[in-house]
């Protein structure tokens, strides 16, 4: 009941201040971009495309865009949202660094109009919005998936990601939902690996000195360092899980892994979740939609090895989902891009944040996928659904 | 300068008159270096309890291959705690070293074996402003190295726009990939740099002259000690260690990150005081350093196999370096000492 | 480093406080000037709702760095302090209680905590006499794996009643934060001139020589130890009353910030020189900082370098007029 009477309110006055900026031309929407650190290949690719979308036309000339990169400390971007509020922002865009640590600074923001917009990680404040995959079952479908490659036995590593994070205890959380079930399947080693390729690569090459003999691992992002570990160690690779880095999506396309043994699926966090926040925030800013749910569910990216098609040109086109090593670094997160909700960008883009010559923005799809209840995740207080890890990407195909 | 030929000959001036003992004071940072290397010894082997792949040679492989990153920081933290500074700045000169040498070999196709100098030259360059900072500027070591860090983390974002891209340079894939003797080539070098690394502290005029600074600044300079020299040195070298661990770990990890240097800080230091080191400077041999170095690298290894959860892990991988220091405390050793009489 | 050791036992008391108020003046001074530039960019800036948010901010981190300076001021490092508001902070997000008793209780534990862990490195450093980086960096460890069992992701609720009232306005002017940071700097005052806190200063300043002259060197470095958790306890306090949730890392960023706000008022990191109320005034620089740069519209990429600068010149400046101070 508050949430929509909240979202009403938001909108309202958003419409508003729409029509205001319609009115005066020349001044332009104040959008923010608040980052946590920047630094990895994720979090930057995902402001660039943010920064390629506002220098595209018509947008270029509607919206004044500011970033802001707060580090890893909540207390950081509670000061940033505090500044951006008073400065007059008409929206935040913006990847929390905790999902509950800045509630009380964005309901202040709402409450002065406002528009919040959260990508990929989430805050369970209902005024804000959050649009991210976290609902769409990463963790238990990448686990069966694993699962079904070692057809139900063997000896695994979890390579997870920042300890005492709510998005890796999230992933974690499913994916152990489907290991407890088979029995057989066991967790020799489970390390944290920051979703980073080198960190990655270092504590599965000392996971590696105990137990050499590993038969599969799930991993997070920086999976393309497991492979790494694994080469160094002997020349063994093993079934395995990742996100969706293009040397990981390269290696599982490569005949020459697959022969030494590499299986797997590529699936993960999407860079482009903040692209089409940046988008839906634009739309209701501009009085084009407005946008009935809180929690909007950005799919699951999902490639097998089999899917898995390099591109000859800049952007995503017939099917192709991988850039090749010429173009872009292995860390590069390939899930940067999508023909369908971000057709005005490219790869360069991603890149360097610069908008595509001729392009111009394309009006969302009107559907949006409303995502499930996550406690602590995306909602206060409240209830999971029953079926919360139901597999969405993949079957069993070995009973437990 | 002129002084320096005499140099040598006056090391033991250098001392503090409290700590004339010299033959107590060798032996006690040869026990504190021989107890550390015992210590490690015994955690590897005593590690197939654990889990019996433990303690074979693959493991001692990789421990001294993951070990060598932290060997070589912790040569330059040393050589800056020697003479009573700290650098914080190590993170911060891993990457720049990493990120340059991708970017570059990434731009030009020839002149690879130019990425290396230049680097570490730019690597040192930023190890002279911090010593210019703390030397001329009067700027606390800690905070010149720190705000160091934070400047050139900050340059670093800005010149890649957030987005590292390149390649690794095949000068940094050839150090970390390749074979030399049948061995490892990065376990090859790390037993140079060791030697190099112990001649340098331990055995060469330098050395001692900074052992003569980190005891007493107005007494070394009395001595006739290059006190600036001195002081600027470490910092540079410091910082060109961490321009090349920076290079190593492009070549190991093939990529480099924003934020590849940020876990080496704390283990840098801590092997440094592990291995009997002085936070305080003038007391402290390489060799107990690498002690300390390869101590944690075990350390690691052997917790990452046990089957804890991480909590539990961290507050064990936390009370075994408490029980390292305290093993390896000062009383202990002249007790021992005083046993021997 | 070494000559300000040398001559600062000759005229113990009344150099210490000449110093002491010389580098709280000069640090008030940048904090005014800071301050100004950001009223004139920000015209909100003056409201009472601001200042008492930025307040907020400020809190844990000048706590945090009034325990830290204690530990400088005696010539020592202490990294325990992540640890501590870690633990705090999960505590109170796991084991919320409600009310102002609750709120009581809550406050006591935290001081609890920060005077245990103060305890352990007291011992560790004052009779085993391990190095007080070396000691703390492992029980640092320690206590960030002990918040890592006890919340293993973020989440819980801080009590209601600590994370309204800890942050609201006192007849809507004073922040509590404030009140609470005030508080703190009057006990130090009070300390500061008793024999422990001139003990204190001996010790920093030359710890064979105030042995010599009569000081029991362990039981000062102990208190000081203790003291110093308390206050890392009651930052974590702060902390949570701010965030209103826990996070097992939640103490990891104020580490290196503490040691930079007691170096930016002007506490010699060598020991035995610098005082609390400067060091509060520092945390608060630094925290405005941000808001001055957010402010100035600098590209977010380089406000590292920008950061970096200001904390060069602060301290080159700072240490330029004590010297021409010293001169006279």
């Amino acid at each position: 009941m508050t949430t929509s009477k909240l979202k009403t309110t938001a909108a309202g006055l958003a419409l508003s201040v729409a029509m205001a900026g319609g009115a005066h031309a020349d001044e332009p929407f104040k959008v923010y971009l608040s980052l946590s650190y920047s630094g990895n290949a994720w979090q930057s690719e995902a402001a660039n495309i943010v920064k390629a979308l506002a220098n595209t036309p018509p947008y270029d000339q509607m919206v004044e865009l500011e970033e802001v990169i707060s580090g890893t400390d909540p207390q950081a971007q509670i000061s940033a949202y505090e500044s951006m509020i008073d400065a007059g922002a008409d929206a935040i865009i913006s990847f929390p660094i905790s999902s509950t640590a800045l509630n009380r600074t964005i309901k202040r923001g709402c409450d002065e109009g406002v528009l919040f917009f959260m990508y990929d990680a989430t805050v369970t404040e209902s005024c804000a919005y959050n649009v991210s995959y976290l609902s769409s079952g990463f963790g238990e479908n990448t686990a069966q998936a694993l699962v079904n490659a070692l057809e139900g036995e063997g000896k695994i590593f979890l390579s997870r990601g920042v300890p005492g994070n709510s998005v890796d205890q999230r992933h974690t959380d499913g994916a152990m939902h489907i290991f407890d079930q088979y029995p057989e399947i066991e967790i020799v080693s489970e390390y944290y690996s920051y979703w980073d390729d080198r960190t990655t690569q270092q504590e599965t090459a000392k996971a590696l000195t105990a137990h050499p003999d590993v038969d599969g691992i799930w991993a997070q992002a920086g999976e393309y360092g497991a492979i790494q570990a694994l080469l160094d160690a002997g020349d063994r690779l093993v079934p395995m899980t990742g996100e969706n880095s293009a040397g990981f999506r390269l290696a599982l396309a490569d005949p020459e892994m697959q022969e030494k043994g590499l299986r797997g699926v590529s699936a993960g966090s999407p860079p482009a979740q903040s692209g089409y926040a940046f988008k839906l925030a634009m739309e209701i800013l501009t009085g084009e939609r407005e946008l009935e749910p809180m929690n909007i569910e950005y799919p699951l990216p999902w490639v097998p090895a089999n899917a898995v098609k390099v591109c000859d040109g800049d952007s995503y086109e017939d099917g192709c989902n991988v850039f090749p090593p010429e173009k872009v670094p292995s860390s590069f997160v390939s899930e940067v891009l999508n023909p369908e909700l971000l057709p005005e960008v490219n790869v360069e883009s991603a890149l360097d944040g610069t908008p595509v010559e001729g392009a111009t923005i394309q009006p969302l799809p009107a559907e949006v996928a409303e995502a499930g209840n996550e406690p602590g995740i995306n909602c206060n207080r409240c209830e999971a659904p029953e079926d919360l890890y139901k597999l969405t990407k993949v079957e069993p195909t070995v009973q437990p | 300068m002129t002084t320096s030929s005499k140099a040598p000959s006056s090391h033991p001036d250098f001392t503090k008159n409290a700590d004339s003992r010299g033959s107590a004071k060798i032996s006690r940072e040869t026990i504190s270096a021989i107890s550390v290397a015992v210590l490690c010894l015994v955690l590897l082997f005593g590690a197939r309890f654990i889990n019996p792949a433990l303690g074979s040679w693959s493991q001692v492989e990789t421990v001294l291959i993951l070990g060598f990153f932290l060997v070589v920081l912790s040569f330059g933290q040393g050589l800056v705690i020697l003479t009573g500074g700290l650098d914080l700045s190590l993170p911060a000169t891993i990457t720049l070293g990493g990120i340059l040498a991708t970017s570059w070999a990434g731009t030009g196709d020839a002149a690879q074996w130019f990425i290396l100098p230049a680097v570490l030259a730019v690597c040192g360059a930023v190890g002279l402003l911090s010593a210019i900072g703390v030397i001329w500027l009067r700027v606390p070591p800690f905070i010149m190295t720190m705000a160091m860090s934070i400047i050139v983390a900050s340059a670093l974002l800005g010149y890649t726009r957030g987005t590292p891209r390149g390649y690794a340079p095949d000068v940094a894939v050839a150090l970390m990939k390749s074979d030399v003797l049948g061995l490892p080539t990065p376990i090859v070098a790390l037993v140079i740099f060791v030697l190099t690394g112990w001649l340098f502290q331990s055995r060469s005029v330098f050395g001692r002259y900074i052992y003569a600074v980190g005891t007493n600044v107005d007494a070394a300079r009395n001595a006739g000690v290059p006190v600036i020299a001195t002081q600027t040195i470490p910092y540079v070298i410091s910082a060109i260690c961490g321009g090349f661990v920076g290079i190593a770990l492009v070549g190991y990890s093939s990529g480099a990150t924003l934020r590849m240097g940020d876990d080496y800080l704390l283990p840098s230091i801590a092997a440094v005081v592990i291995g009997g080191s002085s936070i305080l400077g003038g007391r402290g041999t390489f060799l107990g350093t690498v002690g300390g170095a390869l101590l944690l690298t075990v350390l690691g290894t052997i917790i990452s196999a046990l089957g804890l959860e991480f909590g539990l892990r961290t507050i064990v991988e936390g009370s075994i370096i408490l029980i390292a220091l305290l093993l390896l405390r000062e009383e202990l050793f002249q007790k021992l000492r005083s046993f021997g009489k | 480093m070494s000559t300000a050791n040398t001559q600062a036992p000759i005229n113990p008391l009344g150099q210490w406080l000449s110093r002491y108020a010389t580098g709280a003046v000069l640090i008030v001074i940048i904090y005014a000037a800071l301050y100004t530039v950001y009223a004139v960019q920000q015209p909100r800036a003056l409201t009472s709702y601001s200042i008492a948010a930025l307040m907020n901010n400020t809190a844990p981190l000048a706590l945090a760095a009034v325990g830290q300076a204690i530990i400088v001021i005696s010539r020592g490092f202490d990294l325990s302090v992540a640890g501590v508001i870690s633990i705090c902070n999960v505590t109170l997000a796991v084991y919320p209680l409600e009310g102002p008793g609750g709120a009581a209780t809550s406050v006591a534990i935290c001081l609890a905590i920060g005077a245990v862990v103060g305890l352990v490195n007291g011992y560790l450093v004052a009779i085993l006499k391990i190095q007080s980086i070396a000691a703390t960096l492992a029980t640092m460890i320690i206590c960030q794996g002990i918040a890592l069992v006890i919340l293993k992701a973020p989440g819980g609720y801080v009590a209601e009643w600590i994370t309204y009232e800890m942050t609201d306005r006192v007849w809507q002017v004073i922040p509590v934060s404030g009140l609470v940071v005030g508080a703190v700097v009057l006990i130090w005052l009070a300390l500061k001139r008793s024999i422990w806190g001139i003990s204190l200063y001996a010790i920093g300043a030359d710890e064979t020589s105030a042995a010599l002259s009569g000081i029991n060197t362990l039981r000062v470095r102990f208190l000081a130890h203790v003291l110093a958790g308390c206050a890392y306890g009651l930052a974590g306090f702060m902390l949570s009353a701010q965030t209103a949730t826990g996070n097992p890392t939640s103490g990891t960023p104020l580490l290196m910030l503490s040691f930079a706000a007691v170096a930016l008022g002007g506490t010699s990191l060598a020991g035995g020189r610098g005082g609390l109320f400067a060091t509060v005034m520092g945390a608060a620089t630094l925290t405005l900082l941000q808001k001055v740069l957010f402010s100035s519209g600098i590209s977010s990429f380089y406000t590292g370098v920008f950061q970096g600068v200001v904390l060069i010149l602060a301290v080159v400046f700072c240490g330029l007029l004590a010297r021409l101070g010293d001169d006279r």
